[in-house]
């Protein structure tokens, strides 16, 4: 039977961190420790309590699992000063819980003795994961949900940002709109975002390439995270593997491949056989409903069980 | 102030508790945080954490603590009911008693659908020191078929953002809950049990006369000014015999909202003041 504990320790600035730690029936120290960070603003078990089954699936698989809250959050000590949300997610993207990712993968090392490491997260806990890896190389692995490439702060006006694919939604429901009473009073009273309808309209006129075959234009990436393309090759580099799992409605997706993959695809080749990657149709950014969670987990039992990522080797 | 994070046991399910206690021995009375339902629970955690680490700072020791299936908790939510949960609460309230042996009484805080477990925990009036102690009701859910009917929406919305329509109607989604099937709510599996138990119009009837002793504040939380006073939290805070109703101005941090919500000042500052009334 798996066991869990209420665990804290100190982050570098003293602030107490607290978080659960949960061992498997024989804990097995030759396998990596996993590190689940928290999404966005949300405390360790995720929106929807996510990382509760994924805890479940890794420790049943033999993997020790540490989840635990970044300062000011959840359960943590500390106090943020944000007021607006998208200025607190910013400064997750741009590293701000890297120092406490840091300080959780040294707590386990020196309380618990493990030499090898997996992050894994959701969205804002997906980029930490990259941007620490990228500072400690005892991090082998990286489990991500939801890779987020960009900055929230930028977003201010969205939809100047918005992916190939996001237009093309976004196209579909306007249209789906069409026969709504509240949909034309929003038109017609100035509450619409015209920007969007036509540039959303245009591409049905305009041919180019598939979506995510050709990058986003200078403009549109202009809200990309310039520290994720060094931290994320720095990290292939070095021989780090990572599975990427992605919802098929999140704007997330589209992100990765248009702002980022068509940017750096020759960049990218040489590490292709240390990157799983799998879409989950129709899911949506936290994995709502069940049927996509179990997909998820599956996709990751079968990543978890590979030799070389339970016992590592040179990629 | 100590912090201490455990786990307690209700029955055979490991629940998740975090005591904030007073460093001095205390008196005081202890206070159980009483978290709301689903994804409202993550929303408001952190201004949770801040008015429990408020109480404490004024010397009353509190429990906060996930409910089965929620949080760090064991326990499938789907297979919850009503009377689990309160048994939860009941729970916290013994272990806030051996945590806090010398606190002269305790007293419950909830949000929401917690503030509604609080509510009727307390009414039952069996257990001793929660006989006469305070109960701080933030904006609780007295139309418990209203508040799971706007559960149910979180699914039709889901659907309609990937599917690009309803596949299961309402209508459906109730069908199934009744055939014993689990449906998903924001990201929560609920099942019928806990639907049948708790999707009731009378799941706190705002105007039925009340036994619980102890003062009693009734808070709307209410986004500006311009909202009414809501007659139904005002029928509740009279109907118990030392009651008092309250209205204060936050945004809605229970759920998704444009600003970071890490406190409640006002909500914080409205509660410690009336227990400073009600401890002169």
């Amino acid at each position: 039977m798996p066991k869990v504990e209420a665990i804290s320790f100190l982050n570098r600035d003293g602030l107490r961190l607290y978080g659960t730690l949960h061992t498997p029936g024989e804990p097995n120290r030759t396998l990596p420790a996993v590190i689940l960070l928290s999404p966005g603003v949300k405390m360790r078990v995720g929106p929807g309590r996510l990382y509760v089954p994924l805890t479940e699936l890794l420790t049943s698989l033999g993997y020790t699992v540490l989840r635990f809250d970044f300062f000011g959050l959840g359960d943590s000590e500390g106090d943020l000063s944000e007021v607006m949300l998208a200025d607190v997610y910013n400064h997750i993207e741009v590293g701000r819980y890297v120092e406490d990712t840091l300080c959780a993968i040294e707590w386990l090392a020196t309380t618990h003795g493990f030499k090898r490491f997996m992050l894994g997260g959701l969205c804002g806990g997906a980029v930490t994961a990259v941007l620490a890896a990228q500072r400690d190389s005892r991090v082998e692995s990286l489990l991500s949900l939801g890779m987020n490439v960009t900055l929230s702060s930028n977003a201010v006006t969205p939809a100047k940002y918005l992916t190939r694919a996001e237009l093309d939604s976004r196209r579909q429901k306007y249209f789906r709109r069409l026969l709504e009473p509240k949909s034309w009073w929003r038109f017609l009273t100035f509450q619409s975002e015209y920007g969007v309808i036509w540039r959303s309209m245009l591409r049905m006129f305009v041919r180019d390439k598939p979506a995510a075959q050709q990058p986003v234009s200078e403009e549109q990436r202009g809200n990309a995270n310039p520290l994720f393309p060094p931290a994320y090759l720095a990290f292939l580099a070095r021989g780090g593997r990572a599975l990427l799992v992605f919802a098929e409605k999140d704007r997330l997706y589209s992100e990765y491949e248009e702002k980022f993959v068509a940017f750096y695809r020759e960049q990218l080749e040489p590490y292709q056989l240390q990157i799983r990657q799998h879409i989950i149709p129709y899911a949506n950014h936290v994995l709502t409903f069940h049927e996509w969670q179990r997909e998820m987990l599956e996709h990751c039992r079968a990543w978890l069980q590979l030799p070389e990522i339970r016992h590592g080797s040179p990629a | 102030m100590k912090e201490i994070p455990f786990f307690f046991s209700r029955d055979d399910i490991q629940l998740f508790g975090f005591a904030h206690l007073p460093t001095e021995t205390t008196t005081k009375t202890a206070f159980v945080f009483s978290h709301p339902f689903a994804e409202e629970k993550l929303w408001a955690q952190r201004v949770f954490v801040s008015c429990a680490r408020a109480l404490a700072r004024r010397g009353h020791p509190v429990l906060r603590f996930d409910y089965t299936g929620a949080g760090d908790s064991a326990g499938d939510l789907a297979e919850t009911t009503l009377e689990t949960h309160i048994a939860d609460l009941t729970a916290a309230v013994e272990q806030v008693a051996k945590l806090a042996p010398h606190a002269k009484q305790i007293g419950l805080v909830g949000l929401r659908f917690g503030a509604t477990l609080a509510a009727i925990l307390a009414e039952r009036r069996c257990i001793d020191r929660l006989a006469d102690g305070p109960l701080v009701l933030w904006d609780p859910i007295c139309d418990g078929a209203s508040y799971f009917q706007e559960l149910l929406r979180s699914n039709l919305t889901t659907q309609l953002a990937v599917y690009g329509r309803v596949v299961d109607n309402r209508e459906r989604l109730q069908e199934r809950l009744r055939n014993g099937e689990r449906v998903n709510v924001d990201g929560y599996e609920i099942g019928k049990a806990l639907f049948e138990s708790c999707a009731i119009p009378s799941l706190l009837p705002p105007g039925q006369q009340r036994v619980h002793n102890g003062p009693v504040l009734v808070v709307q939380i209410a986004a500006n000014e311009k909202q009414k006073d809501r007659d139904d939290l005002q029928a509740l805070a009279s109907a118990y015999p030392q009651g008092r109703f309250a209205r204060v101005n936050e945004q809605p941090f229970w759920r998704e909202i444009r600003q970071f919500y890490g406190r409640a000042e006002r909500l914080e500052a409205t509660t410690l003041e009336w227990l400073e009334q009600i401890d002169a």
